[in-house]
């Protein structure tokens, strides 16, 4: 660690950790619900653990990308960041609003939480990832603000760096995108733009940019690869991803009421949103292999590599699946949207926080630059569970999502929706099955950070291969 | 630098490559202006007009770009996607008008 | 300097090179570019396909001769910034600057003549869902608007460095980099006016 002020980093990390565990668990417990339906009736209803799920999803990636800033823009600033103690106080705050809202949703019914925080002085409650009551979304925006504040003041004083200055857009970007949250009007339609400059303008706009400047980052300090290399590289897949993503929102409104155009506009740009990803990963092997140096954090270049390709493979390749309007048509809102979320989220946003914690987590734990051989060993186990899993959770809803599909809207006798839940509840269970392993991953990911804690650092062997 | 040898070569040459291509570009266009207003049509006149186009493209991608320099890959990049719009617009004018 | 994968190869001096003039990062977005457009263009073929008459109709509606006078004016401004390239090649960086302010003139009036078509489309309450044929004439030429306005900053951009003398005979990238984009803006509009002005 070259700056002391980088330590803030480590309780947003273990945070993020902590509230990783508890969205798993929940995803269980959703997965359970989908095959037993009254699983845990009438304490947690299925709709209660799915808002539990994603909203813990997004809270713990927001705690993992501010951590990694703390973490990266000393760094690249060269200085102390600007105000630690403003950053641990920022730490509590969110921590304490996520915990008591998360108690909110499973403590009290969720008309009566909105009763309760007072949601129709200014109604916000009730849409998808979004369902945190105002006060809430206002205590992020203050944590937000801060947040920025100081990291902005870090970078304004100290040295500027492509990979900084991407990194404060993309999170600038997703604050001013948050900000659609607020809006919430009674026509339908609008309401479904707003929630959408909300959603698709994060994952598919500025998130991107927080991705590629965290990977960036890693790969610069990994391989030792010239930095104006990777700089290149970076604005090419900004550009791109700016380009494709801002009009490939139009793939969300082809059936929300908007007029028919977007159905071309949606479904060309869209359709070039892979670009992006597909550039980022050729970007990553590129720099593995041409790395000047073979790290001794092989599990912070195995996650490094594993983000480039899951990440294209989930966005990518299954957004693509899904992206053209006469495509769309039948699949929207099918199974097959839940698997490319799954895979998308895990393989963009889940992977490059864990690679930032992988990577900087030594350094914060005291060591020079990487854990021990046995935590290594442990950790790339975690990797390997996780990521297989995920997988296979995507295949089985995608196999669900197809037989969906063609018994509900294709065939020409097409079935009722709960029919056709009932004829591909076996999907569910092999989901549900490959969740469990997920979880074994996630504990070994956890074990990880204390398996071999006090054997001596790993030290890279010449000629090894980086991510083998 | 740059070891390629000129796109143009300097002022030795009484009228330059690069002015005949332009001069070229600018006839090409005016038939093609001329053709759309005397209103013909049908698939032949329109794919005429279609190699016209792809012909003018070729030539900016070679002379103005100055990928005939080039080898490799590179040397092909305008030409190969001239190919994909050229062939589906082809394939698609040949069903409208056959089909 | 000249591109992302340069270093990897090794360059004779006598060898024609293998990389494109200008920054490789430019060519691999001159690539994306081109790419979106040839699936609109594809896109507007296949659309046309299924309804001719209503594309031939409207189409008629246009106005080809403005189009002629764009497409000789995006010509010329290729033209003049294959002038600036060769200046900069010489070491004339006023040559250079004084070329390529000529262009970015003539991209101005692209833009002028474009806007006056819109003008007149909008006064006669044309808009993207009046039918499929607008919807992507609109579309395509908006889009392809756009870029000539990218385009013109970009070359402006090497202008203003020309004009300060930040350019040599061994190190243009930059004049060359600016002059690939916009010779891809001027390509893609000699595809896009036979397509939607002429061809029925
Ligand atoms: C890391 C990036 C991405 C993430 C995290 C992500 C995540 C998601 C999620 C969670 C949904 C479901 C939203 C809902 O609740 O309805 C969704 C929908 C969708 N995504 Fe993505 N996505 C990403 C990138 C992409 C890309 C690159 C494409 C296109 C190539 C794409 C295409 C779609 C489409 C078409 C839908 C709508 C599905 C429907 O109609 O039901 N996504 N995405
Ligand atoms: C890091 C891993 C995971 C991520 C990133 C993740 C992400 C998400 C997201 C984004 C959604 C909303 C999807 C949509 O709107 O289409 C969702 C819903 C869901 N997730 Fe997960 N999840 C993960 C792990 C799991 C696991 C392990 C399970 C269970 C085995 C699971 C079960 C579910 C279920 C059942 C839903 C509800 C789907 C529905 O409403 O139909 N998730 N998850
Ligand atoms: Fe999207």
């Amino acid at each position: 660690m070259q700056y002391q002020s980088q330590a803030v980093a480590k309780p947003y990390f273990i945070a993020a950790i902590g509230l990783f565990v508890g969205q798993i668990l929940f995803g269980l417990i959703l997965g359970l619900q989908y095959v037993i339906g009254d699983f845990m009736f009438p304490e947690i209803p299925f709709n209660v653990a799915r808002m539990v799920h994603t909203n813990l999803l997004i809270v713990w990636l927001l705690f993992g990308f501010m951590g990694a800033a703390y973490y990266l823009v000393p760094e690249e600033a060269e200085r102390e960041l600007f105000s630690p103690g403003l950053a641990i106080l920022m730490f509590w705050i969110f921590l304490v609003a996520g915990a008591l809202t998360i108690l909110g949703y499973l403590l009290v019914p969720y008309s009566g939480l909105a009763e309760l925080t007072q949601n129709s002085v200014l109604p916000t409650m009730g849409r998808e990832f979004l369902e945190q009551p105002t006060i809430t979304k206002l205590g992020i925006v203050v944590v937000a603000l801060a947040f920025l504040f100081n990291i902005g003041m870090t970078i304004l004083k100290g040295r500027k760096t492509a990979v900084s200055l991407v990194l404060l857009i993309g999170l600038l970007g997703l604050a001013v995108m948050f900000l659609f949250s607020f809006y919430n009007p009674d026509n339908l339609a609008k309401d479904k733009y707003y929630w959408w400059w909300v959603v698709h303008l994060w994952v598919e706009g500025v998130w991107e940019l927080i991705l590629g400047s965290i990977l960036a980052f890693v790969l610069i300090k990994t391989t030792g690869v010239d930095r104006e290399v990777i700089e290149k590289w970076l604005y090419v897949i900004i550009a791109m991803t700016l380009i494709t993503g801002i009009i490939g929102t139009g793939h969300h409104y082809y059936w929300i009421g908007a007029p028919e155009y977007w159905q071309w506009w949606g479904s060309i740009f869209s359709a070039l949103e892979p670009i992006p990803f597909f550039m980022m990963t050729v970007f990553a092997f590129n720099m593995v292999n041409r790395r000047r140096r073979n790290h001794p954090n092989k599990a912070a270049v195995l996650w490094a590599m594993g983000t480039a390709v899951m990440a294209f493979l989930g966005a990518g390749v299954w957004g693509f699946l899904h992206t053209l309007a006469p495509i769309n048509y039948y699949t929207h809102g099918t199974q097959i949207t839940a698997a490319h979320g799954h895979m998308a989220f895990y393989g963009a946003y889940v992977m490059i926080v864990l690679t930032m914690i992988s990577y900087a987590m030594p350094m914060l734990r005291g060591r020079t630059a990487a854990p021990s051989n046995r935590s290594q060993v442990v950790e790339m186990w975690s990797f390997w569970l996780m990521t297989v899993s995920i997988v296979f959770i995507t295949l089985f809803l995608t196999g669900a999502g197809i037989l969906q599909v063609y018994l509900q809207r294709y065939s020409g006798d097409p079935l009722p929706f709960m029919v056709v839940q009932d004829k591909i509840a076996m999907f569910y269970w092999m989901r549900e099955v490959a969740g469990a392993v997920f979880m074994v991953g996630l504990i070994a990911y956890v074990a990880s950070f204390f398996v071999g804690s006090r054997d001596p650092e790993a030290t890279a062997v010449a000629g090894d291969s980086a991510a083998a | 630098m740059s070891t390629k040898t000129n796109i143009i070569q300097p002022n030795r040459q009484l009228i330059r490559p690069c002015t005949v291509v332009y001069g070229v570009l600018v006839v090409l266009t005016l038939v093609t202006w001329s053709i759309g207003r005397a209103g013909l049509g049908g698939l032949w006149v329109s794919l005429l007009v279609l190699g016209f186009a792809l012909f003018k493209a070729q030539l900016v991608g070679d002379w103005f770009m100055g990928l005939r320099d080039i080898r490799g890959i590179w040397r092909w990049v305008v030409v190969i996607w001239l190919a994909v719009p050229g062939s589906l617009i082809t394939l698609a004018f040949a069903f409208s008008h056959g089909g | 300097m000249r591109g992302i994968l340069m270093d990897t190869v090794v360059r004779h001096e006598q060898a024609r090179p293998g990389y494109p003039p200008g920054d490789l990062a430019i060519w691999i977005f001159i690539l994306a570019e081109l790419l979106v457009f040839a699936i609109f263009f594809a896109a507007y073929a296949f659309a046309r396909s299924g309804q001719a008459e209503l594309f031939n109709h409207y189409q008629a509606t246009l106005n080809r001769d403005t189009a002629l006078f764009n497409t000789l004016a995006l010509l010329t401004s290729s033209y003049f910034v294959v002038r600036g390239v060769v200046a900069a090649r010489e070491g004339n960086n006023a040559l250079c600057a004084r070329w390529l302010w000529a262009a970015v003139a003539m991209g101005g009036l692209f833009l002028v003549i474009k806007a006056s078509e819109y003008a007149d489309h909008f006064a006669a309450g044309v808009s993207l869902s009046s039918n499929t044929f607008y919807m992507f004439y609109l579309s395509l030429t908006f889009f392809h608007f756009m870029h000539v306005i990218l385009g013109m900053v970009i070359l402006a951009a090497v202008a203003v460095k020309a004009g300060r003398d930040g350019y040599s005979p061994d190190d243009h990238t930059g004049v060359e980099t600016g002059a690939s984009y916009w010779h891809m803006v001027d390509m893609v509009w000699l595809i896009l006016f036979p397509l939607v002005y002429v061809m029925r």
